[in-house]
């Protein structure tokens, strides 16, 4: 069990993630809009593990995975991207991201994901 | 994909969610129309809110609508480099609105539980040549910037290759799982964990940023070539923490087989270390500066099934209030404490009440905005120039009410584009400027909310009204008697239409007696002014909110009848020679100099009572739309609030009885009538 930090700006991704992970007996501790919420709320929480959507408004992803990654060089960070976003996914490997994941995913290929970074 | 939990509310959310984007969209593109041209912020935000639909919809598996967002993604991810200046922003707000048209066809069907098997493939094809030729324009430009970037890497890279050799040699293949999608930057990411521990990495496929690589990564695996100081085990530690790796040969080669050819499959390139820092990262801006973007709000969207029935159950807590407050065995009682908790109970009640109705209250500012798309469609069709200025787009209505008077708005604006604007040639003729203004406004006024539609244009022609009604027998008192908002109402009666040809968009003859039924089944009214050759106004009066009013119960005979109080002006018991009857045999009342006619109830329903006499009974004076009339009955009863129930359908249908809005139940467990004052004024 782990707590998890969701920040995406779709409602509907957030409650996709959420189920899935739920369903594997994890916590979410928390969910957030954009990356600014989601950097004040990662502060807040410390969660286990943060699932971060790129495309966000007020501050995106890659941004806000900075922004954590130089709070806590050691954050857990699973890029939630789609099709089309090579170059900024790169960016995100660059920055820190421990890996990435593409929509449409599974709910199995997302909890086996999100239990690979927390066993790593 | 999703199969193994529930899909309901996530469906729900879906297509709320892309319902609300689309929404937003619309707005978007219909803005930047107005101020010739998309903003930097308007790029960030549309490409956005496509990109997040295109996420949603292909975890749905609405594929057909998740490309298509996924082509008009691309198309502002063209438009966000910026570099294009001959923008054609009206051709691709078009585009847009056409593909936005087809994700709202395709929600329609998912709503409906169709399957969705529109193809948005000619859309797409469009808006794919649409991006070539823009790209078209800049190929030379960033043909050129790579260059410049490749070269100054290969200049870092070249320096960075110094002397020293590190202890141990190895090649590694990676296998990745199948699906995991993007296996180049999976390659990437992997050669950048390797960056730090290794050096004179090599690797195959070279161009990681070539998307089309991921197709041999997936074939051949990803190959890898490097110098460490590393033992075998350290390396092999670092390799399996890469994060969905399906098999992983790693193998240390002697330090002279490092260097041979063929050592990677089909290297073509002598010098890899070129590539192997990618120059160019597209990047994305923060958005910081976005003022579109939505703010955070604490709103929890509830489906308004659960707050109907939530209304319902209110209203059942008011009647059952009055019937415990008002139950026949306390007659006679003096019961001080009784009262005392009685008072309190209906206090909460009615602040229950307030609350549950204010829930219910959204405002009418998307239902205006949805005017903005009509107008701008119309005026292209029609060639016609018009603007649309909205005021008062946040006051607020029931649920319930936005969907009755969202049909009927869309009808009259159209009225408004199509027949009151003239052509802007006309228009310049007439002193006018060249485009029209259709003003959108609504604002409260007691109990009602009055939403107008005025335009700038012709206005309604008098004679030819009078003509067609006359026409068609649909003048009910003479030419003469009749003032002039008498005769613009006409246009509200059935089968009446002032436009012979027909166009596209209004005039088929159920215009305006459809929008004039419809508000009326909200217990709402139209009015209709006009001035010749500057305008057309109507008038839609909305009451706030249906389902629980002020209501007087009056007696006739054995029967209750609610008045809603509203609608009542005053109640008096006529004196001897107030009454009179008119030389048609009509019964009339003079109050205060004024004639009004008088509609005795047990007459009107056939009601046995004793009281016939206009001098025992009572009067009470109602309007509805400046029209006045006095209905006799028995005696008054006493005010309170009722829920209004619609009446069983076969009394609707079959019985057809005029002159009755509903019923309610009163605190005796008794049903009260509600009269209709519009059908009785008018009857």
């Amino acid at each position: 069990m782990s707590r998890i930090l969701i920040v995406d700006d779709a409602a509907f991704m957030r409650t996709t993630i959420k189920m899935a992970l739920e369903k594997a007996g994890h916590v979410i501790v928390g969910e957030a809009e954009n990356g600014m919420e989601g950097l004040s709320q990662y502060i807040k929480l410390k969660p286990d593990l943060v699932t971060l959507d790129i495309t966000m408004p007020v501050m995106n992803g890659i941004d806000a995975l900075k922004a954590i990654r130089k709070y806590d060089n050691n954050a857990k960070v699973l890029m939630v991207s789609a099709m089309g976003q090579e170059g900024i996914v790169r960016e995100a490997v660059l920055s820190g991201a421990k890996t990435f994941i593409v929509k449409p995913f599974s709910s199995e290929k997302l909890i086996q994901t999100v239990e690979k970074i927390l066993s790593a | 994909m999703s199969t193994n939990y529930s899909n309901e509310p996530l469906l729900d959310m879906y297509i709320f969610e892309t319902e609300q984007l689309l929404g937003q969209l619309e707005q978007l593109i219909l803005d930047s129309e107005k101020t010739d041209g998309f903003s930097r912020e308007a790029i960030d935000e549309i490409f956005r809110i496509m990109h997040t639909i295109k996420g949603s919809s292909a975890m749905m598996m609405f594929n057909g609508v998740s490309n298509l967002a996924h082509c008009m993604e691309d198309l502002f991810y063209c438009l966000r480099d910026g570099k294009y200046e001959s923008i054609d922003s009206s051709y691709i707000s078009d585009m847009v609105f056409e593909g936005i048209d087809f994700i709202k066809e395709e929600i329609t069907k998912i709503k409906n539980g169709d399957t969705t098997e529109g193809d948005p493939l000619i859309i797409i094809k469009k808006i794919n040549t649409h991006i070539k030729e823009l790209k078209g324009d800049v190929s030379a430009v960033s043909d050129h910037q790579k260059e410049a970037g490749a070269e100054n890497l290969q200049k870092a890279s070249q320096s960075e290759n110094s002397q020293y050799y590190p202890k141990y040699a190895y090649k590694a293949v990676l296998h990745f799982e199948d699906g995991c999608e993007m296996e180049n930057i999976r390659a990437f990411s992997v050669v950048h964990n390797l960056k730090d521990i290794t050096s004179e990495l090599t690797h195959f496929p070279e161009d990681l940023l070539n998307n089309e690589c991921s197709e041999d990564i997936k074939k051949n695996g990803f190959q890898i070539l490097f110098r460490s100081d590393l033992r075998y085990d350290r390396i092999q530690e670092v390799l399996l923490q890469t994060i969905f790796l399906r098999k992983l040969e790693l193998t240390e080669l002697e330090s002279e087989e490092f260097n041979k050819p063929g050592n990677i499959k089909k290297p073509d390139h002598n010098n890899p270390a070129e590539k192997q820092e990618a120059p160019k990262t597209p990047k994305i801006k923060t958005q910081k500066e976005s003022q579109l973007s939505s703010s955070h709000q604490n709103i929890l969207s509830v489906d308004v099934l659960k707050l109907d029935k939530l209304m319902d159950l209110v209203g059942e807590m008011v009647i059952a209030e009055a019937m415990v407050i008002q139950n026949p065995d306390l007659d006679g009682l003096e019961l001080n404490n009784f009262q005392k908790a009685a008072q309190r109970l209906d206090k909460i009640t009615k602040e229950i009440q307030d609350m549950v109705m204010s829930i219910r209250m959204v405002s009418l500012a998307a239902t205006f905005q949805k005017m903005n798309r009509i107008v701008r469609d119309m005026c292209k069709k029609l060639d016609k120039e018009a603007k649309l200025v909205i005021t008062g787009e946040e006051t607020e209505v029931d649920k319930n009410i936005i969907e009755h008077i969202s049909d009927p708005l869309m009808h009259l604006v159209r009225n408004a584009v199509d027949h009151g604007i003239e052509s802007a040639q006309e228009r310049e003729a007439s002193g006018k400027s060249g485009c029209g203004t259709i003003m959108l406004e609504a604002k409260s006024a007691g109990r009602d909310v009055l939403i107008t539609v005025r335009d700038d244009g012709k206005g309604l022609r008098k004679e030819e009204i009078l003509r067609k009604a006359k026409e068609k027998g649909l003048l009910y008192k003479s030419e003469s008697d009749m003032t002039d908002r008498e005769i613009y109402n006409l246009v509200l009666l059935p089968g009446f239409s002032t436009k012979d040809d027909i166009t596209e968009y209004s005039g088929r003859g159920v215009g305006m007696d459809v929008v004039a039924k419809n508000i009326e089944t909200i217990g709402g009214s139209v009015l209709v002014d006009s001035t010749p050759n500057s305008g057309t106004t109507i008038t839609l009066k909305i009451p706030l909110t249906l389902a629980i009013i002020d209501g007087m119960n009056i007696k006739v005979g054995k029967t209750v009848f609610t008045l809603p109080t509203i609608s009542i002006m005053e109640s008096f018991r006529p004196k001897e020679g107030e009454t009179f009857t008119d030389p048609e045999g009509n019964e009339m009342i003079m109050v205060r100099g004024n004639c009004y006619p008088i509609l005795r109830l047990h007459q009107y329903y056939n009601i046995a009572t004793d009281i016939t006499d206009f001098t025992d009974g009572i009067v009470i004076m109602v309007e509805h739309d400046d029209k006045t009339l006095c209905i006799f009955a028995d005696d008054l009863l006493g005010q309170q609030q009722i829920v209004v129930k619609s009446l069983p359908k076969y009394i609707r249908d079959f019985k057809k009885i005029k002159g009755l809005a509903g019923c309610t139940l009163l605190g005796d467990g008794s049903i009260s009538l509600i009269l209709d004052i519009g059908g009785l004024v008018y009857g």
